[in-house]
C-alpha cells in the first residue's frame, strides 16, 4: 500500500535504494529480505492492475533503474454517468451467476462507487437478469480471450491449439470462436463439450479477418433451413405459426395452411404437436414425421 | 506492503476515494458496499492509518477519526493524494460490459437507453476495438411485450397475458400480478402471481404475445421465489418415469429436471424424470420418438401412443385428400 502511494506521488522514477529508505516496512529489512519483499510486492501490484513503470531519470546513466506509477495510467478515468446509467451499472454488477465474474463485476462497481457514483436500486426494482458460466472450461477461456493468449484443449477427440477470437453466449450456452492453429482455419467450439482442462500456451494471436469472424458468429444462429407448408388446427401451435405466412394450400376442415422455415431434422419438433400439425410440403419431411410417429406407435 | 494482502490492497485503493467522496460515511453501509464485515472494514481502516506519504511523519499519514469510528461513522483525512480509484482491470471492465449486454437484451423501454449508453461509455473508456470479443444474446421476446411488462411491474398493475405455453400447444390467457423480469439459461422470464392458480409461475418472455392491463392493482403475495428453482418442484402429484434413451435423446438430460442418470451398455442413458404435467410429458415423448427405447412404467406412454396414432390417421386422411404423393 505504501509502495503504491510512494510511487504514485513521485514525479520521477524512484530507485530501489531510495524506496527502501522511503517506504515504511522496507526500512528494517535485511538486504536479501528487502529484495525478496520488494519483488513480490511489485509483482502483486502489477497483477492487480497497478501500472508500475520501470525506467531511468538519467540519459547519461540509463542503467540506474527506478520505478514510478503515472497518475493518468493509475486512476479510473472520469466517466460522466447519469443517474439512470448508474442504476443500470448497479444491476449489471449483480448479473453474473458465476463466482469469479461476479467478484470482478463487484470490484468494478466498488471502484465506480469510490469515484462518487451511487446506484439507486429502486430505479431498477423488478429487473433481475442472470448470466451463468457453469462450463468448467469457461474460466481459462475468458482469460485467453481477454489477454489474448493461445489456448490448448481437447475437443472431439483431437488436441487443439486455438487463437481465440470471440467468446459468445447464445441462449444460455457459451461458444468459443477462434483459429484452429493445427488446421489453419476458423472453428466454433461449444464450451460445454470441451473435453480437457484448457491451458494457456505460448504463441502469437494474430488479428482475425473481421469477415471470417462474422461468418462464424452468424453460423451460431439457429438454422431454419427448409421452406415447408404445414396445416395447423385452428388455435393450436401458436408458437409455430407466430412468424409464419398464411397460404392458400388445401388444408383439412378446421385447419389452416402456413408457410414456415424448419430445420431439416424437424420431425421431433413437429411430432410434438401430435394431430394438431400436419406437413403438406415437402414430402420428404412428411415422411420423416410419419416414421417418427410410427416409432411411437411401435412402443405399444 | 507488509501486513496488507493481495485481496486487501485493491479494496483499500477503492476504499480511500470512496471515503473521500462520502464524508462521514456509515460503517455498516460502507462494509456492505465493499462486501466485507464491519469488523474487516475496521481492520482495513487500521491498516490505512499506517499508510501515507513517504517520510512517515505525523502530517504525512492518513488519519482516521477513531472516536467517530466507535460510533459507527468513518471520517478520513489527509488522504487527498488517493482521490480516484484504480483503473478497471480488463477482466473487471469486461465482466461489467458483458453483464450490461445481457441487461440490454432484457430491459424495457424505460431502462434500455440507460443500459446502452452506460455500456457505450464504458467501452469508449476501456475497450476500443477489442471489446466485442465477448458477447451475449438472450431470447427475450418482443420489445413491446417487455416494455408493457416492465411498466406494469413499475406501476403495480395486474395484466392478462396471451401465452403460448409449450406444454399444451394452445394459447392461454392467464391473469397475473407481474413482479419480476429475469433471465435463466439464456431465456428471459416473467415471474408473476397467477391468480387462477393462486401460485407463483414463470412465463417465457418469447412465448408471451400480448399483455393487457386489467385495471386492477397487484395484490400482496410475499416474496417471489428465485428463478433458479425448477418450477416442476413445487407441483403436487408428481410421478417418476424412467426413460431409456438412445444418443439422439440424451439432450433431455441437460434440459429437463432429471433425478437420476445411469449410463447403460450400447450408448443407452437411463434417466428418471419427475412428471407433473401429463400433457407436457405426452408431447415430450412425441418429440423424442425413436430416441426412446423403453418407458417405465409402460402406462406412462399410453397417451403419447394414442396421440401418435391419431396424428398418423389425420395425416393419412389429409394428404390423401390433398393428393400429396406420400405413398
Amino acid at each position: 500500500m505504501n509502495l503504491t502511494i510512494c510511487l504514485l506521488m513521485a514525479r520521477r522514477f524512484v530507485e530501489r535504494a531510495r524506496l527502501r529508505e522511503l517506504v515504511d516496512g522496507y526500512r528494517d529489512l535485511s538486504d536479501a529480505a528487502f529484495e525478496r519483499t520488494f519483488e513480490r510486492d511489485k509483482e502483486e501490484l502489477r497483477a492487480m492492475g497497478v501500472p508500475i513503470e520501470t525506467g531511468s531519470n538519467s540519459v547519461l546513466f540509463p542503467d540506474e533503474v527506478g520505478y514510478r506509477i503515472r497518475r493518468r495510467d493509475f486512476e479510473l478515468p472520469e466517466i460522466d454517468f447519469d443517474a439512470a446509467e448508474t442504476a443500470a451499472l448497479g444491476v449489471a454488477s449483480t448479473v453474473w451467476d458465476d463466482a469469479s465474474r461476479g467478484r470482478e463485476a463487484g470490484a468494478a462497481l466498488a471502484k465506480l462507487r469510490a469515484s462518487g457514483l451511487d446506484p439507486d436500486a429502486d430505479r431498477v426494482a423488478g429487473f433481475a437478469p442472470t448470466v451463468g458460466a457453469r462450463e468448467p472450461a469457461f474460466e481459462t477461456l475468458w482469460e485467453a480471450v481477454l489477454r489474448p493468449s493461445r489456448v490448448a484443449f481437447r475437443y472431439r477427440d483431437r488436441e487443439r491449439v486455438i487463437e481465440p477470437w470471440r467468446l459468445l453466449n447464445r441462449t444460455g450456452s457459451w461458444y468459443l470462436i477462434g483459429l484452429d492453429v493445427g488446421r489453419g482455419e476458423g472453428r466454433s467450439f461449444k464450451v460445454s463439450r470441451i473435453a480437457s482442462a484448457p491451458a494457456l500456451v505460448a504463441g502469437e494471436v494474430r488479428p482475425a479477418d473481421p469477415e471470417v469472424v462474422a461468418a462464424h458468429v452468424a453460423s451460431l444462429r439457429p438454422r431454419r433451413g427448409i421452406e415447408s407448408v404445414v396445416a395447423v388446427r385452428e388455435g393450436a401451435a401458436p408458437d409455430l405459426v407466430r412468424f409464419a405466412e398464411r397460404v392458400g394450400a388445401d388444408a383439412p376442415e378446421g385447419f389452416a395452411a402456413w408457410r414456415v422455415r424448419l430445420p431439416a431434422n424437424a420431425a421431433g419438433e413437429l411430432a410434438w404437436y401430435g394431430a394438431d400439425v400436419l406437413v403438406l410440403e415437402p414430402a420428404t419431411l412428411a415422411d420423416t414425421v410419419r416414421a417418427h410417429l410410427e416409432a411411437v406407435v411401435a412402443w405399444a | 506492503m507488509g501486513m496488507t494482502s493481495a485481496v486487501q490492497v485493491p479494496r483499500l485503493l477503492a476504499l480511500v476515494p470512496y471515503l473521500i467522496a462520502h464524508p462521514d460515511a456509515d460503517l455498516a453501509t460502507t462494509a456492505s458496499v465493499f462486501g466485507v464485515t464491519p469488523r474487516q472494514l475496521v481492520a482495513d481502516l487500521k491498516v490505512l492509518w499506517f499508510c501515507g506519504l513517504p517520510g512517515g511523519g505525523p502530517g504525512d499519514l492518513i488519519e482516521v477519526d477513531m472516536d467517530a469510528l466507535e460510533e459507527g461513522r468513518i471520517r478520513l483525512t489527509n488522504a487527498d493524494f488517493l482521490g480516484r480509484p484504480l483503473r478497471f482491470t480488463p477482466e473487471e471492465a469486461m465482466s461489467l460490459i458483458v453483464a450490461l449486454r445481457a441487461c440490454e437484451e432484457m430491459a424495457g423501454a424505460s431502462l434500455a437507453p440507460a443500459v446502452r449508453s452506460a455500456r457505450a461509455k464504458l467501452e469508449a473508456a476501456f475497450g476500443g476495438a477489442d471489446i466485442a470479443r465477448v458477447d451475449i444474446t438472450v431470447a427475450a421476446g418482443a420489445a413491446p411485450v417487455r416494455d408493457a411488462l416492465a411498466d406494469a411491474i413499475a406501476d403495480g398493475a395486474a395484466v392478462r397475458l396471451t401465452y403460448h405455453g409449450a406444454a399444451r400447444g394452445v394459447a392461454t390467457e392467464p391473469l397475473v400480478d407481474p413482479v419480476q423480469l429475469g433471465t435463466r439459461d439464456g431465456y428471459g422470464y416473467l415471474t408473476a402471481w397467477a391468480r387462477d392458480k393462486g401460485a407463483w409461475r414463470t412465463y417465457r418472455l418469447e412465448r408471451i404475445v400480448a399483455v393487457a392491463r386489467t385495471g386492477d392493482a397487484t395484490g400482496e403475495h410475499g416474496p417471489a421465489p428465485a428463478l433458479a428453482s425448477g418450477w416442476l418442484d413445487d407441483r403436487g402429484d408428481v410421478v417418476a418415469v424412467t426413460l431409456d434413451l438412445r444418443p439422439d435423446g440424451h439432450w433431455i438430460v441437460e434440459y429437463l429436471p432429471v433425478d437420476d442418470v445411469q449410463h447403460r451398455p450400447r450408448g443407452i442413458v437411463r434417466a428418471r424424470l419427475r412428471v407433473a404435467d401429463p400433457a407436457w410429458f405426452r408431447r415430450m415423448l412425441l418429440r423424442l420418438g425413436p430416441a426412446v427405447v423403453r418407458v417405465d412404467p409402460p402406462e406412462a406412454a399410453a397417451s403419447a401412443i394414442a396421440a401418435a396414432r391419431e396424428a398418423l390417421e389425420t395425416a393419412r386422411a389429409a394428404t390423401g385428400g390433398a393428393g400429396e404423393g406420400v405413398e
